[in-house]
């Protein structure tokens, strides 16, 4: 079907409306190359197992590329935070701590400073 | 109300005073009854370096941040900040970010592979505005008035690239992406065509516009196969949705784009060799002019873009070209997309707004360097580019600038060099890199940088002499002046500004034949320090030529003409006493 400047701005207004939790995988090459892929696997089996209502997406390069794989999680009431280096082991603890119980992992978010 | 999270890091990696710290907040949350409200998380990395304890308090209504905490500052940060969302001005961290994202504003937000998340951050309404509102000629004036250069790096305007294209009188005309990122160390192009492909194709589909093309192309180079990937599934998600094809958004502008694959020669990423290699030639370049605006692909008039520039398009035309004018240099406008690597601790990619110096980008941003080596030299432009030694960190970034100092914008490799990394080593890679994809279609480049590394070869090799210095200057000049792309007259660029900033390393190879940093293996002695050496043997045992002789009673000997350098001993002694020289 051929698009329209209604039929953009509808979409993005459904997407803006949208308020649900997700977590965000990195999944460029730098990220793939550290093992996101592993760990985008590990968290939709693992959401899948708790029966989570959490999404999980995929995103390109953060620039953070020393510190790959990166997690952001974006849980309402919350500031969005970004894991760094986040192996299988780290998706449980997100899971667990993070998103279950709402108390940060220590020692595992990387901070990113940019204006956009 | 949102939960408080109270951010710390001790940015001072000489004390070990975070645990302290943790505890110290804990209790005077507890003390405020705001254990509740608010947790205190120590981080990994905050972005911020050398600052002391930094503090950072987010899910209030502002994001406040506090430097060079101390102990006594705590608890009146917990009453006010925490508690009452009030400023502590003593305090207060007020260095904006250093980064600046436009290229890659949704790089790592959206999702590459869904174009409505790419549409829900404005997508493709800079497409529908330029084909239902405005003229190709209105385009291009508002690109004129954005200042935006071609971030490929020779950095010509682009207004004035689209224009030549639009003003030269052809039946048919086309647009091309240039995607043939080969710099060693750089990964822009594959960073934004992985991470938000859609902002390219809008850029492409707007050059469509504004020269009068209806076709346009994607030149990736095929050792990138996710961006191959994302690319092609972006484009035929904008097909699906009438974004490219016939009557984009309900006007009368067709556009389709195909992709050419790269076998990944670096010359193609020259505009005339790209010509040629999609047309299924050889590709090599040809003489200019005419230049492909005149003449391109199928000797139809035809603009070629980098990923980058293209991707600066669609912003431009939403926000406006003051908007984008007013940030960077006063000839250098806007923001510029740099990878980030080498020894220093955050490599990654990072944008930033022209005229940042050197300095600000490798310490706030890249975090400093990897080990306690200090910063020697940063590299940027890649192969075509040379070195800036550290004396001129504090130059601001912009394309004349760095001109002037010997090296290129490039397309944004940067690559951060210290104590341990030899002059004449690095100008070797990189003269040896152009090399290595030289087409070999023009004398001089072919000839030329041949000799040029047979001379930096032998002078690291210590067997050079100090007439090759001269001889290195003159093949140099040659090249410059004579080869026929930008491939040869840029080789010898990385040799010629080692030789400018670092002649003294040279001298040390050829008149002393020393490698300061230990890279040059022809160069360096290795011997047994006989205080140090506990007689153990291992270094005997491991050595592949079996230079190393001896008995515990007399000690062992390395027999410098039988050594060939390998570096085993120094690496298998446990006691450190292999000397290396």
């Amino acid at each position: 079907m051929a698009y329209t400047k209604k039929d953009l701005e509808k979409i993005k207004n459904s997407l803006a409306s949208q308020k649900k939790d997700w977590i965000k995988v990195g999944m460029s090459t730098c990220g793939i190359a550290a093992g996101s892929d592993k760990v985008y696997q590990a968290f939709i089996e693992e959401v899948k197992k708790r029966k989570l209502d959490i999404q999980v997406k995929q995103c390109g390069c953060q620039g953070m590329c020393y510190a790959e794989p990166c997690v952001e999680v974006h849980l309402q009431g919350l500031p969005d935070v970004i894991y760094g280096h986040v192996d299988k082991e780290g998706v449980i603890k997100i899971l667990d701590k993070h998103v279950l119980n709402k108390v940060m992992v220590k020692d595992s978010i990387y901070d990113l400073r940019t204006k956009r | 109300m949102e939960q408080k999270l109270i951010f710390i890091k001790d940015t001072d990696n000489s004390q070990d005073r975070i645990n302290d710290f943790y505890a110290f907040f804990l209790n005077a949350l507890k003390e405020n009854k705001l254990d509740q409200a608010a947790q205190v998380v120590r981080v990994a990395d905050i972005g911020i370096y050398d600052k002391g304890l930094v503090v950072k308090i987010s899910g209030g209504a502002n994001e406040i941040i506090y430097a060079f905490v101390q102990e006594a500052n705590i608890n009146d940060i917990v009453c006010r900040s925490v508690k009452e969302d009030k400023i502590i001005p003593e305090l207060l961290f007020k260095d904006s970010p250093k980064q600046l994202r436009i290229v890659l504003r949704n790089c790592g937000q959206i999702d590459p592979e869904n174009i409505d998340e790419y549409i829900a951050c404005d997508g493709y309404q800079a497409l529908e505005k330029v084909v239902n509102q405005l003229t190709p000629e209105q385009v291009i004036e508002e690109l004129k008035k954005s200042g935006l250069r071609g971030r490929g790096g020779a950095g010509f305007p682009t207004w004035l690239k689209w224009n030549l294209t639009r003003q030269a009188k052809d039946i048919q005309k086309y647009v091309i992406c240039n995607a043939d990122e080969g710099d060693p160390g750089a990964y822009m192009d594959r960073g934004v065509l992985e991470g938000d492909p859609h902002s390219v194709i809008e850029g492409l589909a707007i050059a469509g516009y504004a020269i009068g093309a209806n076709k346009g192309y994607f030149y990736v180079r095929a050792e990138y196969p996710l961006a191959v990937e994302r690319v092609e599934k972006a484009i035929k998600q904008a097909y699906d949705r009438g974004l490219l094809g016939k009557n984009i958004l309900g006007s009368d502008f067709n556009f389709d784009i195909d992709i050419r694959l790269g076998a990944g020669a670096f010359v193609c990423g020259e505009e005339t060799a790209l010509i040629a290699s999609i047309e299924g030639r050889r590709g090599t370049p040809r003489p200019r002019p005419p230049y492909p605006s005149i003449k391109g692909l199928w000797d139809r008039p035809t603009a070629i873009n980098n990923v980058e520039t293209l991707a600066n398009i669609a912003v431009i035309i939403l926000k406006g070209a003051s908007w984008y004018s007013a940030i960077g240099t006063e000839k250098s406008k806007g923001t510029k997309v740099f990878a980030l690597t080498g020894k220093v601790k955050n490599s990654g990619l990072v944008e930033v707004p022209m005229g940042i110096t050197l300095r600000e980008i490798v310490f706030d941003i890249g975090g400093g360097m990897i080990s306690d080596k200090e910063i020697k030299a940063v590299q940027t432009g890649g192969p075509s580019g040379g070195v800036i030694p550290k004396e001129f960190l504090d130059t601001p970034v912009d394309y004349e600038n760095l001109q002037k100092l010997g090296s290129i914008m490039g397309s944004g490799g940067m690559i951060v060099m210290d104590e341990s990394d030899c002059m004449v080593d690095i100008a070797k890679f990189y003269l040896g890199f152009c090399v290595d994809e030289s087409c070999g279609k023009c004398v001089p480049c072919r000839i030329g940088g041949y000799q040029m590394l047979s001379v930096l070869g032998a002078i690291s090799e210590g067997q050079g002499k100090l007439e090759d210095l001269d001889k290195l200057q003159r093949i140099a000049l040659a090249m410059q002046k004579a080869s026929l792309c930008a491939l040869g007259q840029t080789a010898p660029n990385p040799v010629v500004s080692t030789l400018k900033y670092f002649a003294q390393e040279y001298h040390d190879h050829i008149v002393n034949k020393k490698c300061r940093s230990h890279k040059c293996k022809h160069l360096l002695n290795y011997s047994i320090n006989q205080d140090k050496c506990k007689r153990c043997k291992v270094c005997a045992i491991n050595c592949p030529v079996k230079a190393i002789t001896g008995d515990k009673e007399k000690g062992f000997f390395i027999d410098p003409k039988i050594c060939v350098r390998c570096g085993k001993c120094f690496d298998v002694c446990k006691f450190n006493a292999i000397a290396k020289e």
